[in-house]
């Protein structure tokens, strides 16, 4: 194929210069012996080009990479040289040995195969060690001579990917020093880039990840993955290849093997030791970036589950998984509302998932087959929650509780009941009664809440802000609207209320506002007090009973 | 079967009367005498004219079917087309486009023409006759009306009519022709009388002139069966206006006298007014005074002004200036009794009570009721600090004030409207005009010995002269060390701080008293706004003093907080702004960790503003501000947890009257009480979200501290000596205690106090249990009473507990489909309940009749201009016809003669 190798030296060439492009900018600032360093590289590398005889200059080059000492400050203007030499070396079939070859050629052959696999090592030490700027550099060369030997030497494509040199480059990405940069570098310009090198990415990954990794590793694992969120489709046309392709391998053109390898890649790190908080991203994370790579969604059934059953925020955000599950898959969840209904717990409303799991419970529970003892027992799990609650999630509650009012309307006795029995009511005048609500009760279904009523709300009708206030009498007037949007009501704040109230700057207030027409005689002090004849009883006298100032 | 038609026609005759009895000669005369006979006329005509029209069926369109079904339609009588006459109609019509549109047909293309404007020449209903007498009537009205510029009103012949010369006067020497010879020997009225008796019939011309002439003439004088002639007449007439014309010169001179004799009068009269004696008037010579009442006021004056040499004009018209810038002395209001002054003070705070609480219940109160109360509100504080204001007196009088100030009492800030109103407002003038002149002296002697470089605003004190300014300046810096008079009105805080830079903290009050004695709105016109700005100025300055690390006393903070409600009342708008921008200030900056500054103005704005109220633009905000404070702040230290105590217990105040849920007040205190106790908590007490405190702060139990009440300082400073933190633990564990004590009253009534104070009960036995002989008896004591009296709450929340009854309304109906039916139809009416749409129909429907009207008519001008213009040309034909047949017949004839002559001259050859 002429035209390919062609085509790939104009490119070998192109991303030399590239390669060099840094170097020779730092060329023009640097100091003389700098430059002359810069020369006698070039002077080797010349001799090396010329003839045969210069191969020895590999190894002097390679000793002034001087990475055994000092990964950290590498040299990168001979890494950058070296890459040049190889490739021109790879490119030129000189490290291909032939059967028919002489034995001191073999010898020369294995000779720099060996000073190759220097190299490489050298490039990987520097990939993890050194600064930002080198290891991009470092990362770029890798990936030049991963490309150099997939297209020069035939049948490398098994010895490369898998097993050989892009193992540790992927390794080395992971587990760098500060690698940030190279990280992001690396998934912007090969992963997300090359089809051939995502697809070996996951397939590396899911390798790396089946042994335990560290919390920070595994990280930079999800960061990774998180990243590549374009899933094929069984329509796409799989053309941006980095390098030669085998084309006998028909894995590389399939959707299917792509997801596959991603969904191993995954599974290896769910399987992983996650921390708590990184369990919640994935969590988070789940519905958009994790199940479209999967072909068997159901093998994240273990997970979910786990992680619904951790409880508290961990459940929230695994619920829309197990969601997922439930709907598209057919997962069979028992007790899934006995499970929901326990989530409503005393932190539920006051946690930043809150609007999340409305959302979710308004779609778990809009059922009209739902049986109305369940409903009534949110209903009622809800409104004692609402007694607790910030002003942002009442307002959130209330207009969810009139929804399912409307939805089914066996509930509305919650709100009003008449007591129809004599004896009964004979009972209730003479000694009151309990609520019929058992709120330890764990079952939904036999928490007795429908004979109950929403007393909280009705107290809420009391808050303290008139707008909470005026959205909690809305269970106590007519009920002619259908039904009320919910997302109008999600997203609300502390600090959105108090911007509501007060606005970002001061516009014209409409009225003059009230001013109490009494100067109180105390603010602070027992001003006075005599003139009352010593007992203090004026407003405010409740602070003053209380505090000394 | 109806009776023939000759029979129908003689019964309607008979009815309407046009047959009858034949009536006697005598009947018929008198009838003919009375004009009844005429009137009887042209009844019978209009009679019979309808009876004509009945009896002829083709007059009126009928409709040739009647209806099967009695059926009401839009297009108004039923009977469509009954009794329409389209033949009367017709004509009518044609009548009328006669009149209009031919005329316009005939003048088209014609420019002029005379317009007759003559009186009563186009109305048909007046007789020749009566136009005539109606044209003299209006000639003679004219003349007498004397428009023209020199007419004096006893010329009367300024104008006559003449004719051939001659005057055409009734009363000159040319009479009549036709009387000239009866009044030769010019005959006294009764004869011309008598002989007008003996002969009634005679003069019938003469006595319709006559009639004519009482047409013009008085009725009112006119002796009845007497007749004056012309001349007479015309000579009362004159006579008459002369005598009318004496009398009213006769009334106007009595009136002129009768005012100069006021004129006179009036200085005493002013004097009496404003109580000054009338000493002057005895100065006075009183000798010019004799007799001028009978004399001629304008001679009088004369005499008077050579007398006295004094112009009196210009007195007088210095008087009348006087007097337009004196005030009325206006009748004073009855001094209240004691009794009515209370009453009068128990129905305002009565009144003032009911809006508070329509406030708290969220009514709308009405604009105007509103206004009201603003209006009256005012006043009444005038009222109701007139005494204060008058005990303390104004900071002009320095001996009273100065000394005092700040010591006795802080309450002398209430420098009221009344201050100046104690003054009147004559005097106030003077002081203003005095203090304006003597500005620059007095300024200067004020501040020069300070050596403050201070910016006066053209305003000093209202001292009553320089010199006593002064001195009084002297005297106030001895007592008061280096406190200035005057102070300009600070426009922001910085400037403020700037004047209070080198002020001691104690002496701020009097600054601020100072500066607002100064800028009394009332003194100078942009003083309101500079007031306003200062209550801003104010505001900024308690939270600023409350965040300073050495603390003012209170009593500085109470006061200038009272000064700025005193200020809130004459500027809310300014004290409203300013404390929202601190609540937005907060809510931006530090929502979740308040400053004690902070707490001290939300303090002193539960004292401005109404937190009762359902809505207010400040204190709604401010509450919101609390509970998000105790909803989210996590407690690090004991100070924090005092500072979310401090606020604790702010918020139950602010609730104190309207008795509002605030769910973050319970979930505050429980979390703190549960952070408090010796030992965590195992189980969860209830649904309130427990949140350990990042820093323990847990009590350690022991018999040696005893719970203190509670410090402001402590929201500042956390103690560092153990045993004084222990103190300060367990004092905020037995004020949160007895805090939620308090709020298990307030909320009592709630319907779900059972659920709210369940985990309170819980919290509170568990800290019982755990400090169960660890402390003393005074740590455990408001436990267990706060415990009792929820307890009792709770049974009895348990007693009153009913199902909810929420919906009692009435049931919505049920959408129904049976459509409408309306009782007594109109079909003229309108049901449409959609106004706009009906009314849109209405105006739809009649743009359609009137353009069907419209070309209806412009389609029958057209008919009609077409046949005018073919009669027309019918017309000119014939007439060319004529005249060709003329002339034909004219040849013809000439022809004939000429062949005739021929024929007899051929005969003849």
């Amino acid at each position: 194929m002429p035209a390919l190798v062609t085509d790939s030296s104009s490119k070998k060439r192109k991303s030399g210069k590239n390669a060099s492009g840094p170097s020779s900018k730092r060329r023009a600032v640097a100091e003389d012996n700098f430059a002359e360093k810069l020369s006698t590289i070039q002077e080797l590398e010349n001799q090396i080009a010329e003839s045969r005889k210069g191969y020895n200059n590999i190894a002097t080059l390679l000793s002034m990479l001087n990475v055994e000492q000092s990964a950290e400050k590498p040299e990168m203007a001979v890494a950058v040289s070296l890459c040049r030499v190889f490739s021109r070396l790879i490119a030129g079939g000189n490290l291909t040995e032939s059967s028919r070859a002489a034995e001191n050629e073999k010898i020369v052959v294995a000779w720099l195969k060996e000073r190759c696999l220097d190299y490489q090592n050298a490039l990987v030490a520097i990939m993890r060690e050194a600064d930002a700027s080198s290891q991009i550099a470092a990362l770029t060369l890798s990936m030049r001579i991963v490309k150099e030997r997939l297209a020069h030497i035939p049948g490398a494509e098994n010895n490369v990917w898998s097993t050989g040199f892009f193992k540790d480059i992927f390794a080395a990405i992971v587990e760098a020093n500060n690698g940030q940069d190279m990280q992001t570098e690396a998934v912007a310009k090969f992963v997300k880039e090359y089809e051939d090198v995502r697809y070996y990415t996951f397939t590396q990954m899911a390798d790396y990840a089946s042994t335990k990794r560290s919390p920070e590793v595994l990280e930079t694992l999800i960061k990774i993955l998180q990243a590549c969120d374009e899933v094929p489709g069984p329509e796409h046309k799989f053309e941006n290849f980095y390098a030669k392709r085998d084309t006998k391998n028909k894995r590389l053109v399939s959707a299917n093997s792509h997801r596959k390898q991603a969904q191993e890649a995954w599974l290896a790190i769910l399987r992983n030791n996650l921390s708590q908080s990184q369990r919640k991203s994935l969590l988070r994370m789940m519905v958009h970036n994790i199940e479209p790579w999967f072909n068997r969604p159901e093998l994240l059934m273990d997970f979910l589950t786990d992680s619904y059953n951790v409880g508290g925020a961990t459940s929230l955000l695994a619920l829309s998984g197990l969601f997922y599950l439930i709907q598209e898959k057919n997962l069979d969840y028992p007790q899934f509302y006995s499970k929901l209904y326990s989530l409503l717990d005393s932190e539920l409303l006051h946690s930043k998932h809150r609007s999340r799991f409305f959302r979710l419970l308004n779609t778990f529970l809009s059922s009209t087959h739902l049986p109305s003892t369940l409903v009534a027992s949110f209903i009622k799990r809800l409104a004692r929650l609402a007694l607790n609650a910030p002003p942002s999630a009442i307002v959130v509650i209330v207009p969810f509780m009139y929804n399912f009012f409307k939805a089914h309307p066996t509930t509305t006795f919650m709100m009003h009941r008449s007591i129809r029995d004599k004896g009964e009511l004979a009972q209730v005048e003479k000694e009151g009664m309990d609520d019929p609500f058992d709120p330890n009760e764990s079952d939904p279904n036999m928490t007795n809440a429908i004979e109950s009523s929403i007393w909280e709300i009705e107290t809420l009708q009391s808050h303290f802000h008139p707008n909470v206030a005026a959205i909690a009498r809305i269970i106590s007037e007519q009920f002619t609207k259908q039904a009320y949007s919910l997302e109008d009501f999600l997203d609300h704040t502390y600090a959105g209320m108090v911007t509501a109230d007060l606005g970002v700057e001061e516009r014209n207030l409409k009225k003059i506002p009230v001013v109490e027409y009494q100067i109180p005689k105390r603010i602070f002090t027992d001003r006075l007090l005599e003139e009352d004849g010593g007992v203090d009883s004026g407003p405010g006298c409740f602070m003053r009973d209380l505090w000394e100032f | 079967m109806p009776p023939s038609q000759l029979k129908q026609l003689k019964a309607s005759l008979r009815e309407n009367g046009v047959l009858g009895p034949q009536k006697s000669k005598k009947e018929k005369r008198q009838n003919a005498k009375t004009g009844v006979g005429a009137k009887n006329r042209n009844q019978r005509e209009v009679a019979l004219q309808a009876i004509r029209d009945r009896f002829n069926p083709f007059e009126i369109k009928t409709i040739n079917k009647s209806s099967k079904f009695d059926v009401t339609t839009r297009d108004g009588n039923t009977t469509a087309g009954g009794g329409a006459r389209p033949g009367v109609t017709k004509s009518l019509g044609e009548e009328r486009r006669r009149a209009t549109l031919l005329k316009e047909m005939n003048s088209r293309n014609k420019i002029g023409g005379l317009i007759d404007r003559r009186f009563g020449e186009n109305d048909p209903t007046m007789t020749p006759e009566e136009r005539a007498a109606e044209r003299f009537a209006r000639e003679s009205q004219r003349k007498m009306r004397k428009e023209s510029m020199f007419n004096l009103e006893d010329d009367d012949d300024e104008m006559q009519l003449t004719h051939m010369g001659q005057s055409l006067s009734f009363d000159g020497p040319n009479q009549d022709d036709f009387e000239a010879g009866d009044l030769d020997d010019a005959e006294s009225d009764e004869e011309a009388s008598r002989k007008r008796k003996r002969f009634p019939d005679g003069d019938e011309t003469q006595d319709q002139d006559q009639d004519q002439e009482d047409f013009i003439d008085y009725g009112d004088e006119e002796q009845p069966g007497r007749k004056k002639t012309k001349a007479e007449v015309m000579k009362e007439v004159i006579a008459k206006s002369k005598f009318y014309k004496a009398e009213r010169q006769q009334a106007k001179d009595d009136d002129e006298d009768l005012r100069e004799a006021l004129d006179k009068e009036l200085p005493d009269l002013f004097e009496a007014l404003r109580g000054i004696k009338p000493a002057a008037k005895e100065t006075k010579p009183e000798a010019p005074k004799q007799d001028f009442s009978e004399m001629n006021p304008e001679r009088a004056a004369m005499l008077e002004e050579s007398q006295n040499s004094k112009d009196p004009e210009k007195e007088y018209d210095q008087r009348l200036r006087q007097m337009t810038f004196d005030q009325r002395s206006k009748p004073t209001d009855r001094t209240k009794t004691e009794e009515e002054k209370v009453e009068e003070e128990a129905e305002r705070l009565k009144k003032l009570e009911n809006d508070r609480l329509r406030r708290m219940r969220g009514e709308q109160l009405t604009d105007d009721e509103e206004d009201n109360m603003d209006q009256d509100e005012i006043p009444e504080d005038d009222e109701s600090e007139i005494d204060d204001a008058m005990h303390f007196g104004l900071p002009t009088y320095p001996t009273e004030t100065r000394p005092e100030l700040g010591v006795e009492d802080e309450d002398d800030f209430i420098i009221d409207e009344d201050l100046v109103e104690t003054d009147s407002n004559a005097s106030l003038d003077m002081g203003d005009s005095d203090m304006e002149e003597e500005e620059g002296s007095s300024s200067d002697e004020s501040d020069g010995p300070d050596g403050e470089d201070e910016h006066i605003n053209g305003m000093t004190l209202p001292t009553e002269d320089s010199a006593a300014a002064s001195t009084a300046v002297e005297v106030n810096k001895e007592a008061n060390g280096k406190l200035a008079f005057t102070y300009p009105c600070p426009k922001d805080h910085e400037s403020f701080l700037t004047i209070t830079k080198n002020v001691p903290v104690e002496e701020i009050p009097t600054v601020i008293q100072r500066i607002r004695a100064l800028h009394h709105p009332r003194l100078r016109p942009g003083n309101k706004d500079k007031l306003g700005r200062f209550a801003e100025v104010l505001v900024e300055h308690v939270s600023y003093m409350g965040n300073k690390t050495e603390q003012p006393p209170f009593a500085i903070l109470e006061n200038i907080i009272r000064h700025i409600h005193s200020l809130a009342k004459t500027h809310p708008l300014n004290v409203t702004i300013a404390c929202r921008a601190q609540l937005r200030e907060i809510g931006k900056e530090r929502p979740l960790n308040l400053l004690p500054g902070d707490l001290i103005l939300l303090t002193g704005l539960s004292t401005f503003f109404p937190t009762s109220d359902h809505f207010h633009t400040t204190a709604t905000p401010a509450h919101l501000c609390l509970a998000r404070y105790l909803g989210q702040c996590t407690t690090t230290s004991l100070a924090d947890l005092a500072s979310g105590t401090f606020a604790a217990s702010l918020c139950l105040q602010y609730q104190k009257a309207s008795k509002r849920y605030m769910p973050e007040f319970i979930n505050y205190t429980l979390n703190a009480l549960c952070n408090l106790a010796p030992t965590e908590p195992t189980v969860k007490f209830g649904a309130f979200p427990y949140r350990k405190s990042q820093e323990s702060v847990q009590l350690v139990p022991s018999k040696k501290v005893t719970p203190r009440k509670l410090q402001f300082r402590d929201v500042t400073t956390s103690p560092s000596d153990p045993q004084a933190q222990e103190e300060l633990k367990i004092s905020l564990l037995t004020t949160l205690v007895s805090l939620l004590g308090s709020a298990s009253d307030i909320w009592a009534e709630k319907s779900a106090f059972t659920e709210i104070f369940t985990p309170v009960r819980a919290v509170l036995q568990y800290l019982r249990q755990s400090l169960k002989g660890k402390v003393y008896a005074a740590a455990r004591e408001p436990i267990q009473n706060t415990l009792d009296k929820i307890d009792s709450h709770l049974a009895q929340a348990r007693l009153v507990r009913r199902p909810l009854f929420l919906h009692d309304h009435k049931p919505l109906a049920i959408k129904t489909a049976i459509p409408k039916f309306e009782e007594n139809f109109n079909p003229d009416k309108h049901y449409d309940p959609d106004r706009e749409r009906a009314e849109s129909n209405r105006l739809k429907k009649e743009f359609k009749r009137e353009r069907k009207g419209a070309m209806r008519e412009l389609r029958k001008d057209a008919s009609f201009v077409a046949r005018e213009q073919l009669r027309e040309k019918k017309e000119r034909d014939s007439e060319y016809e004529k005249k060709y047949k003329r002339l034909v017949a004219e040849i013809q004839s000439q022809e004939g003669r000429a062949a005739n002559e021929y024929e007899r001259a051929r005969g003849r050859r």
